[in-house]
């Protein structure tokens, strides 16, 4: 039982770990680089969990698709929705009301 | 593999499969829950390049502490949660209920600090509305972050009280030996969703409270 | 194909007392139930109360259309009544439609199985559609909206006169419904098929209904958001989509057609399913190209989600982005397409009979390519900058989904009306209300492209005087449409109480849900099927010589 209970402390060390290392790029890492680091840790976060405490691993293959459908569509959402965002030109609409 | 269905016979052929289609239905529903965030991400995206200094002032107002130890908080509650559900599967009812009671505890702790966090927010006038509490020309864009403030991190927490008693529900059914090596699917289950929402607040931490102070 | 029985011990065994409703007749039973027959009922009743108040919408809204000057209504009640149309008829009529009334049914019949995956869930989805459809018709009928069914903001958000929240939260709570229906035919069709029943060896009904699935799984949550999104904005006025606060009115539009274009897929597919059932039965033929179909339903599922840009042409969007979504548009078209020549590809040579489920499925195949069409026509960047916002587009969109897809359902109800109710209607009488469908829907609707055309614009209540003809052509045609729909109402519900007693196959159609009793009892099938062949085995037309 300790065994197995290694494998969930070693993936709580880790994620701990990251959140550090999400906190120290924050501040240290200039420029662009900073945020993708970052959203990356994020992401790898995201990941241990999926794997470490979800199983996604061992899991019925049905399920691994059900997850691998959904981030496709969720990459679908995010870069086909901003496309019109990040090519059209914005003019600056003056604030003109105060809520 | 013909068998003549008694009028109580299930559309399942074994215990075995009813979990595996329980835990693939939750698999599922946990996708569609990350298209419902997903619709937020895509907000925060094109809010942020249409205002990245409203976003950067704003980002810089978050209370980076609370939300550090909020994600620890949570980051143990799904191991302790994971913890949990190893020990029922080795047969330990009492290992799941203390399990699930520190998870628990730690969501519960994880809300309050949240609700400290928005408390201190409406103190310092950040809920988007008249009388703002920042000024200066991006003001407008800080607005806008904080409106996706508040609506992620509410629908956050709604998401996890639904958690909460959910395991509430589990803790009680355990108590009462509804578990044991033979059946953990809805401990299983209860555990996806339960990390799916640590999942959303492990990205929304780096959005809310570290992009405003990076770079 | 009728039988009568001289000895009653033979008609006790083909229609057996102890049935699905005959089971236990008290409320509870029925309002607690977790039979997905039963389910498949208590909906059906909701929808179609749904139906009849979208279609009294549009009768006032042609009604009003018939003068220039429009004296019906005043022109703030119009757009209420176009608001109301739109709202019960998409999300409470045609996006349930189909999947939970069919579906419901059929589903587990189809796969011999005992019900659905998950069929508390099931119960609950019907719970949900009631709540969110009263909160909805408490909205409607407070003073209703404005807005149109799209919400456009900033004027639902910022200048609406009407019950916006109200109208919001009855959706949402409608589309968790859907999300969970979607969920669980998904899990049912993977899960529960009958030993060998491979994917290739499912009828087509449920290719269709799965690819609806996963629209229902995938786009619903991105309209919940929206509409969180859009309560929030109202409600305090924050900005996110309001320019002079600094937000921006497209990112509602992007967010909300990103669900609503795959939602009119949702609207469309499980009609093609009827359809490929009906046409395959009543040309007692295989479906050509049954993988073809198949996979089109899938792709038309997939591709629906990268085409939403189509909406917003003239909105303000990048040319470069729009250039793309018109592409895609032209691309989502073709498994349509695929369709339509297989259908056409399995009547060929096919002993055909013109039973109403027939019927309404040749008027689909007919009103659905017209519709399709047309769509190609808007989906064209240069001339949608002149037809978009007129009728054109109206009537492109009523043909797919009331020509097609309504003529689809009432296809459907005729076919499996026998397996559902254990009853046949009046053949006669449902072959004249499909025949007169067919035609009012033409009268009503045609006139509206040539309308768009010369440039009349949609959602007005009152319109240039050069345009009275063809609106008041239109409106005869709407009458007749109505007395169309109400036909059915009447003839379906004397076959309840008068009908003939239905056998277990009256249309001596392959598929499994035909080897349960008609109606089933409440376990639909006493031996789990195996399955050892293809689906629509039907002997060769070649080997059948000819048909007397």
């Amino acid at each position: 039982m300790i065994r197995a209970l290694r494998g969930v402390a070693i993936a709580w060390l880790i994620l701990v770990l990251l959140l550090a290392e999400e906190l120290v790029a924050t501040f240290v890492v200039p420029g662009r680089l900073g945020p993708c680091i970052v959203l990356g840790s994020g992401m790898v976060m995201v990941a241990v969990v999926g794997f470490a405490f979800m199983r996604l691993r061992g899991s019925a293959s049905l399920a691994q698709a059900f997850v691998v459908a959904a981030l496709f569509w969720l990459l679908v959402l995010l870069g086909l929705g901003s496309m019109d965002p990040l090519t059209r030109t914005d003019y600056p609409v003056a604030v003109t009301r105060f809520p | 593999m013909s068998e003549v269905a008694g009028p109580r016979s299930l559309q399942y052929e074994t215990p075995a499969h009813q979990a595996d289609a329980a835990m693939v239905g939750m698999w599922l529903f946990l996708a569609t829950e990350l298209l419902f965030f997903g619709g937020l991400f895509l907000t925060f995206l094109v809010c942020r390049h249409q205002h990245p200094l409203g976003f950067a002032l704003a980002g810089r107002n978050t209370e980076l502490v609370i939300g550090a130890v909020n994600t620890v908080l949570l980051v143990t509650s799904s191991a302790s949660y994971g913890a949990g559900l190893l020990l029922i599967e080795r047969g330990s009812r009492r290992g799941l209920v203390l399990a699930l009671a520190v998870t628990a505890a730690l969501g519960a702790s994880f809300l309050i600090l949240k609700g400290f966090e928005w408390r201190d927010d409406f103190r310092r006038h950040l809920f988007p509305g008249a009388g703002f509490g920042l000024s200066g020309e991006d003001a407008g864009g800080a607005q806008l972050f904080f409106a996706f403030y508040f609506i992620a991190t509410g629908l956050h927490g709604v998401h996890m009280l639904v958690g909460l008693g959910l395991l509430g529900w589990l803790a009680l059914r355990a108590r009462g030996g509804a578990f044991d090596r033979g059946w953990t699917t809805p401990v299983a289950v209860v555990g996806l969703y339960w990390s799916f929402v640590d999942m959303v607040w492990l990205i929304l931490f780096p959005l809310i409270y570290l992009l405003g102070r990076a770079g | 194909m009728s039988v009568t029985f001289e000895e009653p011990t033979l008609r006790a065994q083909v229609h057996p007392v102890r049935n699905y409703l005959t089971e236990d007749g008290s409320l509870a039973s029925w309002l607690l139930t977790t039979d997905h027959k039963r389910i498949a009922l208590l909906y059906l009743g909701s929808i179609t109360l749904f139906f009849f108040l979208g279609g009294a919408a549009a009768a006032l809204m042609r009604l009003q259309l018939i003068t220039p000057g429009g004296y019906i209504v005043a022109p703030e009640t119009y757009n209420r009544l176009f608001t109301m149309h739109g709202i019960i008829m998409v999300w409470f009529f045609l996006v349930p439609s189909v999947p939970v009334t069919m579906g419901n049914f059929v589903v587990p019949l189809m796969l011999g199985a005992r019900d659905l995956a998950f069929p508390r869930l099931n119960l609950f989805s019907w719970y949900l559609f009631v709540a969110g459809g009263l909160v909805t018709l408490y909205a409607l009928f407070v003073g209703g909206l404005d807005t149109g069914w799209t919400f456009y903001t900033p004027l639902s958000t910022n200048y609406v006169q009407g019950a916006l929240v109200a109208a919001a939260v009855g959706i949402f709570i409608s589309g968790f419904s859907s999300i969970a229906t979607g969920l669980n035919f998904i899990v049912t069709i993977h899960r529960l098929r009958p030993p060998g029943m491979t994917f290739y060896r499912m009828p087509l009904f449920l290719w269709s209904i799965y690819a609806t699935s996963v629209i229902y799984v995938l786009g619903t949550p991105v309209l919940a958001i929206t509409l969180v999104l859009l309560t929030f904005e109202h409600v305090f006025h924050v900005g996110v989509f309001d320019p002079s606060l600094g937000g921006d009115p497209l990112l509602f539009q992007h967010l909300f057609w990103f669900y609503s274009h795959p939602a009119v897929y949702i609207m469309i597919l499980p009609g093609m399913g009827v359809i490929s059932e009906i046409v395959s039965t009543f040309s007692q033929k295989g479906i050509f190209g049954y993988k073809f179909i198949a996979w089109s339903s899938i792709s038309i599922a997939v591709i629906g989600f990268f085409v939403w840009g189509h909406h917003m042409f003239v909105a303000g969007t990048s040319i470069y982005s729009s250039i793309v979504f018109s592409l895609l548009s032209y691309l989502v078209a073709v498994p349509s397409a695929i369709k339509v020549f297989n259908w056409i590809g399995t009547l060929h040579k096919g002993f055909i009979r013109f039973d109403a489920p027939m019927l309404y499925a040749l008027g689909f195949i007919g009103l659905f390519t017209v519709g399709g069409l047309t769509g190609l026509f808007t989906a064209a960047l240069a001339v949608d900058v002149h037809v978009t916002q007129t009728y054109f587009v109206v009537a492109h969109f009523h043909y797919i989904m009331v020509g097609g897809m309504v003529s689809a359902y009432f296809a459907g109800l005729h076919y499996w009306w026998p397996k559902i109710t254990g009853r046949m209607y009046p053949e006669m009488y449902a072959r004249v209300a499909a025949v007169l469908i067919f035609l009012g829907f033409n009268i009503t609707f045609f006139p509206q492209f040539i309308l768009g055309y010369l440039g009349m614009p949609r959602r007005y209540a009152t319109y240039a005087p050069e345009f009275q003809v063809l609106n008041v052509l239109s409106s005869a045609g709407a009458s007749i449409l109505a007395i169309a729909y109400a036909m059915p109402l009447f003839y379906l519900g004397w076959s309840l109480v008068y009908g003939r007693r239905a056998l277990a196959n009256p249309w001596g159609a392959t598929g499994l849900e035909w080897q349960a009793a008609s109606p089933p009892i409440k376990e639909n099938f006493v031996v789990t099927p195996v399955i050892t062949g293809p689906p629509y085995d039907y002997p060769r037309p070649e080997l059948v010589g000819r048909h007397v």
